[in-house]
């Protein structure tokens, strides 16, 4: 080999890295990203496809050295903003009714439990409708185990905004339904 | 109302810092109502994540559903091929079988002895009238048959002059194989 030879800047191990951390990160969080974005009202096939993109987005975004504070908030946001744009078939069909869809109800349960349980979602999702569209995304981002910093960033207002839009939605959900 | 019930929900999520979480926490020990609301609101919550569960079961059921009447349609559809198109039987090889049948074994018929003369000579004229079938022998199937092509090659053109005394003749056989060559040649008087 010659002396006045280049060695090659591939950027392999920065990709490497990257790869193992986004791996690790798929595994924590792509059900609760699939739920988040099925209960905004996509078909799962939709939220398959958009959990997918932001993925690949996380791996180029570490590959080019970006931040790495708040990946998860990062994530929520990206597949968030990719939902939006799904103009089409985002339909807020998170608050209809889950009749006739019931069947994945413990098959252990009796014929009066699975009724109650039917009742108590129906009165749910009877209330859910009735919140406003901000509340129930900050409802969901909290169910997905974001913290109200993240749920600001997701959705771009304010923590305190998040603690009040959130504390308002739960009241309205233990006023208007008896779960 | 108390005064810290506006921070209940957040004090749940852990969101309060520390000094103010513990001002709300001192208070909802001793206040039994902000007490009720906090299992309230916890149970709200635990509600509406089972209710995220569910929406997100009922809709992968629902897209696994979807190929339940298709794969149905395609098993019926199978199943339905597979009657009316059985598999070939494959026949076995021949079995020289007895060329005597059993007769079926019938209750005797008892009937009058010059209406039994009668068909038996009746009987007897039809058989002298039918003639009987050619017997099949099997073996005659598998017999070598004679060779359809006979070529007369003078015997100059296969051997030298001379080498073969006058008035003696050969007959060759050849064993000609599928491509057309000789195989074998065989030569007898």
């Amino acid at each position: 080999m010659s002396d006045d030879s280049v060695p090659l800047a591939l950027p392999l191990p920065r990709l490497a890295v990257g790869t193992s951390e986004v791996t690790a990160l798929y595994r924590e969080l792509r059900k609760p990203l699939l739920r988040y974005l099925v209960c905004l009202g996509l078909t799962t096939d939709e939220a398959q496809d958009v959990v997918q993109d932001a993925f690949l987005n996380l791996q180029r975004h570490l590959a080019s050295n970006g931040a790495r504070e708040n990946v998860r908030g990062w994530l929520f946001r990206v597949a968030h903003n990719q939902a939006r744009n799904r103009q089409t078939s985002y339909h807020r069909r998170f608050g209809e009714p889950l009749d006739g869809q019931m069947d994945f109800l413990a098959d252990e349960a009796t014929p009066e439990q699975r009724v109650l349980e039917k009742e108590k979602f129906r009165r749910l999702a009877a209330a859910i409708r009735m919140l406003a569209e901000c509340e129930r995304e900050c409802l969901l981002l909290r169910a997905g185990g974001l913290r109200y910093r993240e749920i600001g960033e997701v959705l771009g207002i304010a923590t305190s905004t998040v603690g009040d839009t959130v504390e308002r939605a739960i009241k309205k959900l233990a006023e208007k339904c008896d779960v | 109302m108390c005064n810290v019930h506006a921070k209940l929900v957040a004090w749940l999520d852990g969101e309060l810092p520390g000094n103010e979480a513990a001002h709300v926490a001192h208070h909802v020990e001793r206040c039994e109502e902000c007490r009720r609301h906090v299992a309230r609101y916890k149970q709200v919550g635990e509600a509406f994540s089972a209710y995220c569960d569910a929406v997100m079961d009922a809709k992968t059921q629902r897209r696994v559903l979807r190929w339940v009447p298709a794969l149905g349609i395609a098993a019926v559809a199978a199943g339905l091929l597979f009657l009316v198109f059985p598999r070939t039987p494959v026949a076995p090889p021949p079995v020289l079988a007895p060329r005597i049948a059993a007769a079926p074994v019938t209750e005797p018929i008892r009937v009058p002895a010059q209406i039994a003369r009668d068909a038996v000579a009746r009987d007897g004229a039809r058989k002298r009238r039918v003639a009987a079938p050619p017997a099949y022998n099997e073996a005659v199937k598998w017999q070598r048959a004679e060779s359809a092509v006979q070529i007369a090659i003078p015997a100059d053109s296969m051997f030298a002059p001379g080498a073969v005394p006058k008035g003696m003749n050969f007959i060759a056989e050849l064993t000609i194989a599928p491509d057309g060559s000789v195989t074998q040649v065989r030569l007898r008087q």
